[in-house]
């Protein structure tokens, strides 16, 4: 899609394309620790994100556009982390939900754990939360969408070897 | 040229069996799975459909909560350590809080114990049910885990009227119980208490959970191909349970009858009747009928705690800032993984000198080199199902 | 032992008045006949914890001694790290006092009745060892993978003593007290600061132990 660096979008197209990819966000299954549970009932029958278009939820990387990691994050992990994240194919997203994954959360001291997943991967939303109920994964999935929608594809293009914070 | 079918069937045999004579493949499995058991790795060798050798690789949730206890308060470490076993929260809390009582001379009042003995018994029903749910997911059967998952929102409702939260609720205090959260009452001296209809709305989820349970029944358990996979399969025996140390339904599925809350004392269970449910062969079927049937049992002991609960203050009187004297002890539980423990080596400061957590899940899974040698491949979701470990137990 | 445990009369009295007898189950009977059977150093058996005091050197004989009366369900294995200096939490209560040393335990139980068992035996720092239980009960097999890269006290027999939860990569041993929390060196917590109490929450006969903010270092 070189076509994309060489002309700017027109508005009409643009805003086709970000309402087209808002709304089926293929979530890829990442739920480490706790806050994965909290993932697995906001997709039940109560809280249920599949009507905000996350389905299906593949299993591998490489056909998911949207990575939630729900959990503690340790130094053994992390490596297997970067690996799946740039295993995805462009554009994608990552939301990170809980404070183990934000920032280290209440294991901020040990001598295991990655202090917050921006040191590896770059973030899009936070969520924050310990566990955060599934109501305020779902509103950090609608502000992902309203990031999308309102995103320009020149720039989202440009961006795709972007580094951690 | 006209073949003779059986020369022909002895010339293919022999061609596949000397293939068959090739190395062993290694199979990565993990530490991402498609699966609600975490991030565990498996490196297995398979040799065509069959294992032939299983290294688990575990420790990717390794957050060093033993080393973290030692710069912890005690109530900082209550708010850690029902993250352990993530799916149940309560029920880690339980017995570190009984250590710690028991270190410092403090018996909670026995409303105290009846609410914890509750909300232990709800948070085993919602750890089963995640079993319940999850299994024949993995097994490919997508619909039991609505209805589970459905009833188990209800219990975490209650759960959360009372504790204020979910399935992390830091609720248990030295010496009891945290007055409820939600009570209201803003002045001194006010007796705070469980929400008002508490006791009718668990009457009445309680029976949701048994129509859930017979759900199951019909669904999952009396399926075929459910039986096809699960009989017979990841057979363990009692001696070699305990050599491992193996336990919880896992253990009781292999004949052998040890319920900790029949032999210990850290709740009183011993003022309700309640049965414990033992499989007969130690297979993966053995252990989902196991889970199955104590999950009515939970329900069971729920529905008479909630009968006979007494009145009474909340909590013991305990100074301020809680320092525990000198001592070690050990006080084991009846988690819904099996059997939980905290071994607290006191030195009379605000913290633990020593916090020794012995979890249930890490002996379950090691034995799965022991067990999975010569099954299948689709075997091994089945075993690793079964056995139904969360992997903040076995990393802590 | 050098530490001594409170006697049963001397803990401290449930304040509503109640007889001060010591709570949960009286395990000294337990205690005293295992550790005639398996001869050991010394036992005691204060707050419900029956805990049996043997000899290093004798460490695999005194297990299967122990499991052929009765206690064969495997619990746990691990050490307690005695030191006179300690890089993160608060020293041992009689400093001078404290021999240093690894004590490693195991734990027994039986799935008959509520027989529980901790044996305990002294190692020392320079060159830990003890023979490995692998033979006596394959549970052992991972509680010493996990003791070795604790503490460093090597097991001997023990076929495959490598990593068990840590990477490859990782040097020291984490819940040795000489091994201290970077994360706290670089940020200390910052403890009680001067914050405003929320109103009227605090009951006061009930303790505040409830308010973790507060009870930070």
């Amino acid at each position: 899609m070189a076509v994309i660096e060489q002309f700017k979008t027109p508005k009409p197209l643009s805003w086709l394309l970000n309402w087209s990819r808002k709304y089926s966000l293929w979530m890829f299954q990442f739920g480490l620790a706790c806050c994965a549970i909290e993932m697995m009932a906001a997709s039940g029958p109560r809280y249920d994100f599949m009507r905000f278009g996350i389905i299906p939820l593949p299993a591998s990387p490489r056909q998911a556009d949207l990575m939630i990691v729900a959990g503690t994050v340790t130094d053994k992990m992390s490596p297997a982390i970067k690996r799946l994240y740039d295993q995805m194919p462009d554009p994608k997203y990552v939301i990170s939900m809980g404070s183990c994954s934000n920032c280290g959360g209440p294991y901020w001291d040990s001598y295991s754990v990655t202090k917050g997943i921006d040191q590896i991967i770059p973030v899009d939303v936070y969520v924050p939360g310990c566990p955060p109920r599934p109501e305020a994964l779902m509103d950090g999935i609608v502000l992902l969408q309203k990031q999308i929608e309102n995103e320009d594809i020149h720039e989202k293009w440009g961006e795709r070897d972007r580094q951690p914070v | 040229m006209i073949v003779d079918p059986s020369v022909a069937m002895h010339l293919s045999d022999a061609a596949v069996s000397v293939e068959l004579q090739s190395g062993d493949m290694t199979l990565n499995i993990g530490p991402q799975h498609p699966s609600t058991h975490g991030v565990l790795r498996l490196v297995a060798k398979v040799d065509g459909e069959r294992v032939s050798d299983v290294q688990p690789v575990i420790g990717y949730m390794h957050r060093g909560y033993e080393k973290l206890s030692e710069v912890r308060t005690y109530p900082q470490i209550t708010a850690l350590v029902n993250r352990i076993d993530w799916v149940s929260g309560f029920a880690n809390e339980v017995p570190f809080m009984v250590a710690a009582e028991r270190l410092l001379g403090v018996e909670a009042p026995e409303r105290a114990t009846y609410i914890r003995l509750i909300l232990t018994e709800m948070a085993r029903v919602s750890s089963h049910l995640i079993f319940l749910s999850s299994y024949p997911l993995e097994l490919g059967a997508a619909t039991p885990l609505m209805h589970a998952l459905r009833e188990r929102e209800r219990i975490l409702d209650l759960i959360e009227s009372v504790t204020g939260g979910r399935f992390h609720p830091n609720f248990n205090r030295i010496g009891g119980v945290k007055p409820a959260a939600g009570a209201g009452a803003t002045t001194k001296k006010a007796s705070q208490d469980l929400p008002q209809g508490f006791l009718d709305e668990t009457r009445a989820a309680v029976e949701n959970v048994l129509s859930v349970c017979d759900d199951m029944v019909n669904l999952v358990a009396g399926n075929e191909i459910f039986i096809a996979r699960t009989k017979g399969v990841g057979i363990i025996p009692a001696e070699v349970a305990k050599s491992f140390g193996v336990s919880g339904p896992n253990l009781r599925a292999s004949g052998v009858a040890f319920d900790l809350r029949k032999h210990e004392d850290y709740l009183p269970y011993d003022r309700f009747e309640f049965d414990v449910p033992v499989g007969e062969n130690g297979d993966c079927l053995d252990r989902y009928t196991v889970r199955l049937e104590e999950t009515r049992q939970a329900c069971h002991i729920i529905s008479q705690a909630v009968d006979t609960i007494p009145s009474g203050p909340l909590q013991a009187k305990v100074p301020r800032i809680i320092k525990v004297p000198k001592g070690e002890t050990y006080v084991r539980a009846e988690n819904p993984k099996g059997e939980m423990g905290y071994y607290i080596v006191s030195e009379g400061g605000r913290g633990p000198y020593r916090l020794k957590i012995r979890t249930a899940s890490f002996s379950n899974i090691s034995l799965l080199a022991w067990i999975l040698e010569g099954a299948l491949v689709p075997d091994i979701i089945a075993v690793l199902g079964s056995l139904d470990f969360v992997l903040g137990d076995v990393d802590r | 032992m050098t530490d001594s445990p409170s006697e049963p009369n001397e803990e401290q009295e449930a304040p509503e008045g109640e007889e001060p007898t010591p709570i949960g189950k009286d395990r000294s009977e337990l205690a005293a006949s295992v550790a005639q059977l398996v001869g050991a150093i010394a036992h005691t058996s204060d707050f419900s914890l029956a805990k049996v005091k043997v000899d290093a050197a004798k460490w695999a004989e005194t297990i299967t001694a122990a499991r052929d009366s009765g206690l064969d369900f495997f619990s746990f294995l691990s050490a307690i790290d005695w030191s006179k200096e300690v890089a993160v939490g608060d020293p041992v209560d009689d400093v001078d006092s404290l021999q240093e040393r690894y004590e490693v335990l195991c734990a027994l139980g039986t799935t008959e009745d509520d027989r529980y068992v901790v044996f305990s035996a002294d190692v020392s720092k320079q060159g830990a060892a003890i023979g490995s239980l692998v033979d006596v009960f394959s549970g052992a097999d991972w509680h010493e993978r996990e003791a070795h890269e604790m503490f460093g006290i090597d097991f001997q027999g023990h076929p495959n003593l490598i990593k068990l939860y840590l990477p490859d990569a990782f040097e020291g041993y984490p819940l040795r007290k000489s091994y201290p929390l970077l994360s706290r060196e670089v940020k200390p917590w910052p403890g009680k600061v001067d914050v405003e109490d929320m109103p009227s929450t605090e009951n006061p006969e009930a303790g505040d132990a409830a308010q973790p903010a507060e009870e930070a270092e």
